[in-house]
This record gives C-alpha cells, structure tokens and sequence, in this order.
C-alpha cells in the first residue's frame, strides 16, 4: 500500500468500491427492474408502487407465472431506492438495464421522474411501463418505448363537471386553483374550458406554489367572493392545509372537489371527520365489477393487499399493477421475451384488468375515464361516472359548525 | 527523497490518472460513465466553490444560484430560441457573470455566517423568481432535446474539471490567489497593505459561479430537464460545500478528491443498502465532521506519523 | 375588500406568531453559541412527532402537553450538545453547518423509518373552531399558538435579563474565558443552552402538529423559515424574532393577496437579502 502514493490511494479506493458492486440476475428468471421513491418527500407514495409490484409478481408466480412458447417463467423483482432524486433515478435505471441485466422496466412515482427516465428506456430499447406520471410532457416526446397506464390530466375534471350540471341546486360560481407543477397546470388547462362551456362562471382562477403551507388568503377570497364551487388540482399536503384551513376559518362552499388524496386511505386518516363531503376523483373504485386474470376481481385484490401490507390501496396501486399484468400479458402475446417484441405486444395491447380495460393510445398513454367520489362518513361513495349518477352525493355541504 | 514523490514522477502520476479519466467512456460499463459524469460535475462544482470559500474563505451558499442560471441558459437558449448547447451555456455563464457581478458587490460586504444566509437567501429567491418567469415556462419546468451521448457529456465534464482545477492552480501561483488568501486570514490587514479587497472577491465570486453555471448548463442537457426546484437546489449546494471542506479547502486537489470520494461512498450506499443510504451518508458526514475537521487531505497527509491517534487529536483539539 | 384586507391581515399576525415560535430556538443557539443550527427543522419535526405520540396513544392534549414535550426535547438537545455538537465547538465556524446538515439528514431517515412518510396531524376537538371578531375570523388553535409566542418572548427576556443562570449564559456567550474564571461550566452551559433551544423548536413542532401536517420531511424549509426570521428580527433579543415573525407572516399574507400566491416566497426571501444587506443585525439588533 505504501508504493502507491497517498493521493492515489484515495481515488483508486472508491473506483474500486463503484466497479466492484455489480447486481446478480437469477438465470431463468424474468426479472422487472424499477427505482422507485421509498424515501424522501413523496415516499407516502412510492411505497404503494412498491408494495404493489411486489404483490403482482408474487400472485402471477403462485398462479404459475408467465407462459412463453410452452415454457412457464417465473417473474423476479428488482427495486432500487432513488431517495427521492431525479438524477439518482437515471443512473439507477441505467444500472439495472446495463449492469443487473433486468428484462423489462417498470415506472417510477411521478410525472418528472418518469419523463426523465423515459430517456433511459429509449436509449436502450427497453419498454417501460409506468403507472406514476399523468403529465403532457410525458409522451411529447415521441418516445416508443414508454407507456403510462394513468388517465391524462386534462381530463380530471372531467367528470366532475359533468355532474355538476347535474346538481340541485345547480351552483354558478367557480374558484379553480392549482399548483403550480406541470400536472396541476395540466389540470386546470384542461378544466377551463369544460367550466366555461357548461357555463359556469370562474370568479377565482389562481395558480399557487407548489408545497404551500398558506391557504388563508385563497380562502379568504373564496368567501368574501361566496363561491359555490371550489376545484383543486394539487398535492396531498397542500390539500389537508387547504380543508384544515377551510374548517379554522369557517369556509363551507356548496362543494369542494380535490384530485389527489381523497381516494387514499391516509389521507381520510389524516383528517378524520373532517374529510366528509370532500369530492374527488379515481380513475379506478375496488369494485367486484373489474375483473382480473389473477386476482379475481378488484374487490378481492383490495382485500389481499390491505391483509399483507396493513393500508388499503389505491389507483396508485391499482396502476402499479396493472403495469405488471400489461408486462405478463404482452410477452404472452409476443410469445417472447425479447424487448422489441414486447414494445410492439404493448403498443396492440387489449384485455381487462382490476384496473379496468387496458389498451395504449397512440402515444403510448392509457385513457380512462375519471369517477366522481365523495367522503360520505366513514366511507368512500362513487358518485358520477360515465354513464351518469351512480349514488346521491351530500351536496351542498353544510356550514362547518353544522356538520 | 523517495523517487516517486519528485516532480516528475508527479507529474507523470497525474498524466497517467487523467489519461485513465478521459478513457472511461471506451472501457467503462455504462453504469460507470454515469456515475463519472455526475461525479465530474460534483468536482466541478466543489472546485468551483473552492475559489469563493476555500480561498477567500467566503462560505457560498449561492452557488446553486449559478448553477441553476447555467442550466436555465441552457434550457431557455435551446428550448425557446433553438439555439446550439454552446450558445446555450454562453448564455447562461453570461447571465452568472451579470448575477456575481450586481449581486455579488451587495452581499459580499458581509462576512462568515451572515454572507452565508445571505447567499442561502437570494438562492430561495432565484428559485421562486424563476418559477414566475414565463420564458422558462414557471414552474412546470423546461424539457431539453434529448442527446443520447454519455461519452459527449462525460469528455465535456472532464475538460470543464480539468479546466477549474487548472485555474485554481494558477491562481496559487498568482498575486491574486495571495491576494484572496490574505483576504481569508485577515481582511482588514489585506485592505491595508493594498489589496483591493472589493475587486478581488467579486472577481473570485464570479469566476467560482462561471464554473458552477457551466456545469448546471451540462447538467441541464445531460438530464434533458429543468425545473426551479432542481435547477436551484439548495442540498446540492450543501453537497458541493461538504465535498470542497471534506476534502481540503483551499487546496488544489483537495475538493476533487472529496468529491469523488463521497460520490463514490454515495452512490455504493445507493445501490447496495439502498432504503438507509441516506441515512449512512449522514452520518457518514457527521463522523468525518467529528474527526477529520480539517478534510481528507489533512487526514491522509497525517495518517502516516499519527497513525489512528490523529482522530483522537483532532477531537481533543476541537472540543469545548 | 376592508373585509377582506382584515381578514389577511389577521391571518399574517397569527401566521406570525407561529413563525416565532418556530425562530425562537434557533435565534437562541445562533445568538449565544455561534452554531448555525441546519437541523432545527428537524427538531421541530421531532417535537411535532412527539406531541402527535402524546396525543394519540396518552390522550394529551397538545397545548396542554407543551411542558411535557419541552422537557423531553430538551433532553434531547442536552445529549446531543453535550455528546456531538461540545466535540466541534472550538473547530472551523464552519463545521457546525456541516455537521448540523448531517444531523438533519440523520434525524430524517431515523423518522421516516420509526414513523413512515404519511403524513400526520393533530386534531384535537377544538381545531376547527374559531372566534369572531367582527368579520374577521380567528381560528382558536392559531389564536393558541400566538399566545404562546406571546408567553415565550417575556419568558425568554426575564429568563436572559433576570435569572442567574440566563446571565451565565449570556457571559458565556461573550467571553468563554472571561466566564470560565467566574466559574461557568461552558460544557454544561452549552448543553443547557441547546437543550433549551430544541425544547424551543419542540414546543413549535408541537403547535406545527395542530396547524399543519407532519412528516418526515418538512424540517430543510422550516429551518429556511427559521433562518429568515431570525435575521430579519434580529438575533440580539426576543422580541426580535417576535416583530421579525410578525413581519413575516404579514407580509406573506399580503403578496399573496395583492400580487399573487406563488411570490411570497420571492417576498419573504427578497426581504432577507434586503434586510442583510442593509441592516444585518436585523430590525431590532443592535447596529454593529
């Protein structure tokens, strides 16, 4: 050790330690490769990708696993934690395509994670099937070896405005508000021509920062202003400040209607009694009508998922395996497990999922169309969906001292 | 003298060393290039942090500042107006030199903690400007043209850090690096033996965020995309500060060595404990603070007559 | 529009009060130890998780709570004073940053792997209620925490000017030889005087908790927060990160109105800059 100069040492050291650790892939199996946020800000929501590709790997094994050309395969799991760090997450897809040797990628949480390695799939010509990016910029780009199994945000809303015509008494104004992130702004991009045609009259209309803390302001405005209707396209934490500051300042619009949180279990948690008669939306319900290969139906999943891993899931699980199940179903289909022929398995996909109906467009994206939902006490309602009414919403909200 | 601590043979070490760097790209897996671009960057940055607080001895927490104006030149020049990435990182060293040298007169009248707030603050301030400015697309962010050139990104790294560590070098051998270590032993004495003290660190202010803006620019167009929050990252500037300090502050190598060390350390944890390795890489950073307070370069020069008793020393030289 | 100007205006005072609290902490470390505090917000996320632990599986109130959860946070901050932080004291300014940022980065993961990511609150009975004061409604747990920024201004003034022991550590803080020949103990004087400033940043957390989320993450902004309020106050007494508060917290309230809800953050910051660089001992410091 001594020959090599001091300086040296301390360089060749760590190359060594980067060289050295390199991932072992199980011969015959195939193996799904994936980095996903299990720490950092957004964590709370990785882990349902996590948790979600773990349970659709090892149900498709116990049933036998993948049939190709006669053979049964099993499937392998490889996930890696990218802390929550953008560019962590491209060297780690890019380890395991060119070091761990995985078959097939699956996604990441969120829209700028996933268009960011997007890149890497289509460097090395390897699908990825992500159920965590809703965002435009996603699929701008041309890209022919990425697809995404959540609705586009455009159309969030869309349902819910329908039912909004619908309602007695019907309400006449508007406030939108959105953070200020691609999908958000996507949202209400989306949205602002659905008020209008359907003539309703958006008399607040204000793009906030990501992460806010402060809504007193905003919700200030919304009663000076007597808005019947407030929609918000934003994050989870932004929304539990918005509804607790909503109650400590005794704000009650006719109805309120959110795009995340809602749906999930921690969320109403969180919240307890104060989550009722929040609005919200789900491209996907646990309902014994989707029916799945593997599982039975989405009830049945719902219920085996919440028995392993002590949550219940929601459409971000749902995605997630659904992204699994289009895997399975294209190397079928394809009859191998050779990347480009899955890619164009994927690309003619069609088969019905827990998660619904699943067929790409021509971008590479799922459409799903959104269902309306509400907290009714101690349960989640569908509300509205595309063929109308399914249930009686608690519309209009009362007074918060009421309730 | 032994033979291989001579010049020559130092020179020739590090002839070798480089030469070994810049042929990552033909004999490396592709896992390595990349990390060795983002390692690269990290030493570009760390050196570039170097010049403002090793040796003036002005701890910036502004470089991120820089670092997200050169990624955003980058991505405005070739996302709005189509131009080449070499207009695109003129544009953004042009707009960090116009920031070191407006700013920078304002903020660096003040000294140690408060001129870190200050440069910690007016990178909170970047980034919520930026995220209002319509040209670069708010806060949704901007999305590059993709390149599919590792080797490209890993060559240019490498020359920018080649670069950074040359003009460091020379500046040890300058009147001006004299100039800036004075200012950091003892301002008003430099001031009075004729330093021109103002001048000198604006101009060591702006030459430490022209390098950080080059390297946000090839960051930017490496990743192929920018948004306020990882364009002025506020952790990557820590990360630059412990690598630099870690390392060896005002020295040559010290910051690049830091910085591929902790890169390396880093990433291993990443990929191999993976759900704690952050938490290892902090207390990894906590131990080294504890016990090598005088950075990497310190502990190895007296690793040899000291032996593990070094650790104790610094311990007990540092405690209350 | 009166109305409504009341309204924000109220909201910026209370929004203010809980600033304070949160500052307190770390104006107290800066001002005496000289030791930039980056995991402040990490405490406060602690204190936050504590209070919420107290409330939910001892049934404690959160107000009610406060003392308990300053003592064991206090606590806290005496080990972590004493054991880590009294190890670099007399090293580089520098390395306290450093070390404190790896202290935060820690005391994250810990959290995230003792109380996984979700997010948490404290919803006790009387968290939606509110009081009103003509139009202007005035939520009671805000009102709360305002009074308590109230409380811990005058307390921490009588305790710095008045006790024995908040003189010691103002002497230490001068002159740790000087103080050493009076007898001082610095170690242990130093380890107080953390402790104290982490019970501080509990107590904040605590109210955070009724406020606000928690999760494991929200200590890098909070300590931002912390950061700006403390300077544009003032480090030099109390009252100072109490108006530096106040200031904040309005002025937020108002950009958000008047100009837009995603420039406060470029008004709070802005103000930082401006304050540091024209007057950087802060609003009620002394004038260097």
């Amino acid at each position: 050790m001594k020959l090599i100069p001091a300086y040296l040492r301390t360089v060749l050291l760590p190359a060594l330690i980067v060289a050295a650790s390199a991932g072992v892939a199980l011969a015959q199996d195939i193996v799904l490769g994936a980095s996903v946020q299990l720490t950092g800000p957004v964590a709370n929501t990785g882990r349902y990708y996590r948790d979600a590709y773990q349970i659709a790997v090892d149900k498709i094994n116990a049933a036998g696993g993948v049939k190709i050309a006669g053979q049964s395969r099993k499937l392998a799991l490889k996930i890696y934690d990218n802390q929550s760090d953008v560019s962590l997450s491209v060297r780690q897809y890019t380890q395991l395509v060119t070091q761990d040797k995985v078959n097939l990628l699956l996604g990441p949480f969120a829209s700028n994670f996933a268009l960011v390695d997007s890149a890497v799939s289509e460097k090395y010509r390897i699908p990825m099937v992500q159920g965590g990016g809703a965002s435009d910029q996603i699929f701008d780009r041309k890209f022919k070896y990425i697809f995404g199994t959540l609705a586009p945000a455009s159309n969030y809303f869309g349902s819910t405005v329908e039912m909004m015509k619908a309602l007695k008494p019907k309400p006449q104004s508007v406030a939108l508000l959105y953070a200020d992130d691609a999908f958000d702004v996507s949202v209400a991009e989306g949205t602002r021509p659905k008020l209008k045609e359907a003539g309703f009259n958006i008399v607040v209309d204000e793009r906030y920062s990501t992460n806010a803390t402060d809504f007193n302001s905003l919700l200030s405005r919304v009663r000076s202003g007597n808005v019947d209707v407030v929609l918000v396209a934003g994050h989870e934490t932004e929304i539990l400040n918005f509804i607790r500051q909503a109650k400590s300042l005794t704000v009650a619009p006719k109805m309120y209607s959110f795009t995340v949180g809602v749906p999930s279990d921690d969320f109403r948690r969180a919240l307890g009694k104060d989550a009722d008669y929040a609005f919200g939306m789900t491209a996907w319900l646990p309902s014994p009508d989707l029916k799945d290969r593997w599982f039975g139906d989405a009830q049945q999943f719902a219920k085996e998922y919440e028995a392993r891993f002590g949550y219940a899931p929601d459409y971000h699980a749902a995605s997630a395996v659904a992204d699994v199940e289009a895997f399975v179903q294209a190397m079928e289909d394809a009859g191998s497990i050779e990347p480009t022929k899955v890619r164009d398995a994927l690309a003619k996909i069609h088969f019905e999922s827990l998660y619904g109906p699943i067929a790409f467009g021509e971008n590479g994206q799922i459409d799903l169309p959104q269902v309306v939902i509400q907290v009714q006490g101690d349960s989640l309602a569908a509300i509205y969906g595309a063929k109308g009414f399914i249930q009686q919403p608690k519309y209009p909200m009362p007074a918060w001292s009421a309730r | 003298m032994k033979p291989w601590r001579s010049k020559p043979w130092r020179i020739a070490a590090l002839v070798l060393a480089l030469a070994a760097a810049a042929g990552v790209p033909w004999y490396g897996s592709d896992v390595l290039i990349q990390f060795g671009i983002n390692a690269l960057l990290l030493a570009v940055l760390a050196q570039g942090w170097n010049i403002i607080g090793g040796y003036t001895g002005y701890p910036s927490f502004g470089n991120s500042v820089f670092y997200g104006l050169g990624g955003y030149g980058v991505g405005i020049a070739m996302v709005k107006w189509g131009l080449p990435f070499a207009a695109g990182l003129a544009f953004g060293v042009a707009l960090a030199v116009i920031f070191a040298l407006t700013l920078g007169v304002l903020v660096l009248r003040l000294r140690g903690h408060y001129f870190a707030i200050a440069t910690l603050a007016l990178s909170q301030v970047m980034a919520a400007i930026v995220s209002n400015v319509p040209l670069a697309d708010r806060n949704i962010g901007l999305v590059l043209p993709p390149l599919n050139n590792d080797p490209f990104f890993y060559e240019l790294a490498l020359g920018l850090l080649v670069a950074a560590t040359l003009c460091i070098y020379v500046i040890t051998r300058s009147r001006f690096g004299f100039g800036l270590i004075a200012i950091r032993e003892n301002e008003e004495s430099a001031a009075v033996m004729g330093v021109n003290t103002t001048l000198y660190k604006v101009l060591a202010f702006t030459l430490s965020g022209i390098f950080s803006a080059l390297a946000g620019g090839i960051h930017a167009y490496w990743i192929t995309f920018l948004d306020p929050d990882s364009a002025f990252d506020i952790s990557l500037n820590v990360k630059m500060i412990i690598m630099a300090v870690f390392g060896g502050p005002g020295t040559v190598f010290g910051p690049l060595v830091g910085a591929f060390f902790l890169s390396a350390v880093s990433e291993f944890l990443s990929s191999e404990i993976t759900s704690i390795a952050g938490l290892f890489f902090g207390l990894v950073i906590v131990a080294a603070v504890v016990l090598m307070p005088r950075g990497l370069a310190d502990a190895i020069r007296n690793m040899h007559p000291l032996g593990w008793r070094y650790f104790a020393s610094n311990v007990r030289a540092h405690r209350l | 529009m009166m109305d409504l100007l009341s309204q924000v205006v109220a909201n910026g005072i209370l929004l203010g009060g809980l600033y304070a609290v949160m500052a307190f902490g770390l104006a107290l470390v800066w001002g005496v130890l000289n030791i930039v505090n980056l995991a402040h917000g990490a405490f406060i996320m602690l204190g936050g998780y504590l209070a919420w632990h107290l409330y939910y599986i001892v049934g404690l109130d959160p107000f009610l709570g406060l003392p308990i959860t300053a003592v064991v946070m206090f606590a806290l901050g005496y080990v972590v004073q004493r054991g880590l932080l009294n190890l670099i004291v007399r090293g580089p300014m520098f390395n306290s940053l450093l070390i404190t940022f790896g202290l935060e980065v820690v005391l994250t993961y810990c959290a995230q792997l003792a109380f996984s990511a979700d997010f948490r609150a404290i919803n006790p009975v009387y968290a939606g209620h509110s009081v009103s004061i003509g139009t202007v409604v005035i939520p009671v747990v805000r009102l709360a925490a305002f009074a308590v920024a109230l409380a811990l201004t005058v307390g921490m003034w009588t305790f710095l000017l008045q006790t024995r022991l908040g003189r010691a550590i103002r002497a230490t803080a001068q002159n740790l030889v000087a103080a050493r020949l009076y007898g001082v103990e610095p170690r242990h004087l130093y380890a107080v005087t953390f402790g104290l400033g982490i019970a501080l940043a509990g107590v904040s957390g605590a109210l955070y908790g009724t406020v606000s989320q928690i999760n494991p993450y929200i200590g890098a902004s909070l300590t931002a927060k912390s950061f700006a309020i403390s300077i544009i106050g003032g480090l030099d007494n109390p009252l100072g990160v109490l108006v530096g508060g106040l200031f904040l917290g309005i002025v937020e309230s108002l950009t958000t109105l008047y100009i837009g809800p995603t420039y406060a953050d470029v008004a709070s910051f802005g103000i930082l800059v401006l304050v540091l660089v024209v007057r950087p001992s802060g609003l009620l410091g002394k004038a260097a």
